[in-house]
């Protein structure tokens, strides 16, 4: 099967809205005026089968083919039983691709009416995203197809972290946590019933993507396994790849006749599928952001020593657990040259080993002669650095400090920081900057294994 | 699905190298003790209607002298119920720790494969690791190291390289049997430098 063109659909030059209205609580008046709060730069054309006047102050036309111009994208928002009519006209009309976010397809049992959208899709070979989606965004060419209003859902900065994603619901409540993360977007695809573009199409074009550098991605099932094995063969040497799989407890096969069918159902066909390509496995939502942010620092580590630095003794311990019942993990031995810099450096209180407990009173000229050092063991691979903000030491400045040196350390740096507001402002301020920051000692711990996961998968042959 | 003859089985997977152990369909009771030849024997009933023998019991393991006898009638009174059936002998393997290595059709990703931990386990602690054919020597070996058991059924690693060309012998023989639906090695009987499959089905 060719390869689509998904270029006109994400950078599009020209985008028709069909189904665009003067009633705001149309979705296809959302879209609209999503378009214009975006700050569209392309030419935007409103279709409306009742009436030519201006929608919001855009050019409206009763049918795309009466548009006059080369259209690369029409975003389809009528009833589902008028869409196979509006794609035809959009197909007659050399409409380059298209989004049907109106639902009331297969996944409602009408079948029969999205085959109809395929076999249009198929026949004016005109890329087809949906049906039953939220289609796309893509800060950087302001592209914003979403019905939800922006005073209800934050949009995400513009970063490298494109999120592929099924489910519309799961879509939505990802991209406005993403906006409260660090770390920004590259696109957003909501795909829904993937009648026509389907998984296959995305990653093969997000592989090829250079705004893109980490792939989140919700998926519920692979349609096309053979096509997807060959592409996530390739990808993960690429980039990262982080999925999150439901139907985890689907029946499976419950008329197996062997031990090897009963196991092996269709969770875990796709779970093999996506560790034997390298793909990073999320658990939960949760997870999908953890490990984002950390694989689009594009830092690896060339092994799994990890050197803890804090100020809060408690913390440093829990965090030493995490790693010690971590397989690929160990405490990082510091070597005695950095233990006789940090004996010289360092006031007497503070106990010379891993975790190094800098005590509650660290300021950022401590933190900052303790990374220095450390950082640069060459028994440690990893570096977990633990701020609590409540304590006497630590402030702005501290962030600051760990901001300033993370791109002079050539190892992979994380921060732990656990708190409420004074925190939060640091965590959002220190990620800004492009450093992790994570809530929870399992989080970081689990982030950082991850890490060299990957870094092992896209080291191999 | 059917069961795939088990000697045409047992062929098949010659051809490819995968060690399993002597067996013969027997019809007497003096057949069996003929087979056993002064050794120790298991008997299996093999039966389309009875795909779980061990539970069935349809297997009567550690055999000898008029232990056969009284073995091999027990298993034909039971027959009945399954017909058609038949029985089979085989030698006792010496023992090591039971694996499963396995196979199936995926509809979505083809054939894949699965190593386990293997006899009366499988099911208890679930413990597998499972990839797409055909795998690479890298991907047999990230299964071996997958498995939460894998320092018991390599023996601290005496016995990973074994295992490895074994999964590369049975993703070899999946993937250029189109026919083969399911397979079930299992269990594998390993030791630190030998195995041998015990019990082995394939499903067409």
């Amino acid at each position: 099967m060719k390869k689509m063109n998904l270029k006109p659909m994400l950078k599009p030059e020209s985008v028709a809205i069909i189904g665009a209205s003067r009633d705001p609580d149309k979705v296809g008046h959302v879209i609209l005026q999503n378009y214009i709060n975006a700050g569209y730069p392309g030419r935007l054309y409103a279709v409306n089968v009742k009436s030519e006047e201006d929608i919001l102050g855009v050019k409206t036309f009763k049918s795309v083919l009466d548009i006059k111009d080369k259209i690369d994208l029409a975003v389809i928002s009528i009833p589902a039983q008028f869409v196979p009519a509006a794609l035809e006209e959009c197909g007659k009309a050399h409409v380059k691709t298209a989004i049907v976010v109106s639902g009331g397809f297969s996944e409602v049992g009408e079948t029969e009416l999205q085959e109809k959208l395929v076999e249009i899709a198929e026949k004016y070979g005109m890329p087809t995203l949906g049906p039953n989606c939220l289609g796309v965004m893509d800060p950087r060419s302001r592209i914003d197809t979403l019905f939800l209003p922006t005073y209800k859902l934050s949009r995400p900065a513009v970063g490298g972290v494109s999120f592929v994603c099924q489910s519309g619901a799961v879509g939505s409540t990802v991209l406005d946590l993403i906006s409260g993360e660090g770390f920004g977007l590259s696109k957003f695809i909501s795909y829904g019933n993937a009648a026509h573009v389907d998984e296959v199409d995305l990653l093969n074009y997000l592989m090829e993507d250079e705004e893109t550098k980490v792939i989140i991605m919700y998926i519920e099932g692979i349609k096309r396994g053979h096509e997807f094995v060959e592409v996530a063969r390739k990808i993960t040497k690429k980039k990262p790849v982080i999925v999150l799989k439901a139907g985890r407890t689907s029946a499976g096969m419950s008329a197996a006749h062997s031990h090897t069918a009963a196991l092996a159902g269709n969770y875990e066909a796709h779970e093999a599928v996506f560790r034997q390509f390298g793909f990073t496995i999320a658990e939960d939502l949760s997870e999908l952001l953890y490990f984002a942010k950390i694989l689009d620092s594009e830092k690896y580590p060339h092994g799994g020593r990890v050197a803890i630095i804090t100020n809060g003794g408690g913390t440093g311990v829990l965090c030493a657990d995490a790693i010690g019942s971590n397989p690929d993990l160990t405490l990082a031995e510091l070597s005695d040259s950095v233990k006789r810099d940090l004996r010289k450096s360092m006031p007497p209180l503070v106990n010379i080993r891993n975790p190094l407990d800098l005590a509650g009173d660290a300021e950022e000229v401590r933190y900052g002669k303790a990374l220095e050092t450390v950082g640069n063991d060459e028994n440690v691979d990893m570096l977990l650095v633990i701020i609590l903000f409540q304590t006497p030491g630590a402030d702005s400045r501290v962030a600051a400090k760990m901001v300033n040196m993370k791109d002079r350390l050539g190892k992979p740096l994380i921060v732990l920081s656990i708190g409420a507001d004074y925190t939060r402002m640091h965590r959002i301020m220190m990620e800004s900057a492009g450093l992790p920051v994570y809530d929870s000692p399992a989080s970081a711990v689990k982030s950082l294994a991850e890490l060299l996961k990957y870094a092992r998968y896209k080291e191999r042959k | 699905m059917t069961l795939y003859e088990y000697f045409e089985a047992k062929k098949l997977l010659d051809k490819y190298g995968i060690k399993s152990v002597d067996s013969k369909y027997v019809s007497s009771a003096e057949d069996a003790e003929r087979f056993a030849s002064g050794s120790k024997i298991v008997l299996k009933l093999i039966s389309e209607k009875a795909l779980h023998k061990s539970k069935a019991g349809l297997v009567k393991l550690n055999l000898q002298g008029p232990g056969i006898s009284v073995a091999f009638h027990d298993l034909e009174r039971k027959g009945k119920a399954l017909s058609p059936y038949k029985i089979i002998a085989q030698k006792m393997a010496p023992s090591g720790v039971e694996i499963i290595v396995g196979g199936r059709t995926d509809p979505q990703f083809g054939k894949l494969i699965l190593l386990g931990l293997g006899g009366i386990y499988v099911e208890v602690f679930k413990d597998f690791s499972l990839r797409v054919c055909p795998i690479t020597k890298q991907d047999a070996l990230d299964m071996v190291n997958q498995l939460k058991s894998k320092d018991v059924v390599t023996y601290g690693g005496k016995s990973s390289a074994l295992l490895v060309n074994l999964l590369m012998e049975v993703s070899d023989m999946l993937s250029k049997n189109d026919f083969i639906k399911e397979l079930d090695l299992n269990p594998v009987v390993v030791r630190e430098d030998s195995y041998e499959a015990v019990d082995l089905r394939i499903l067409e």
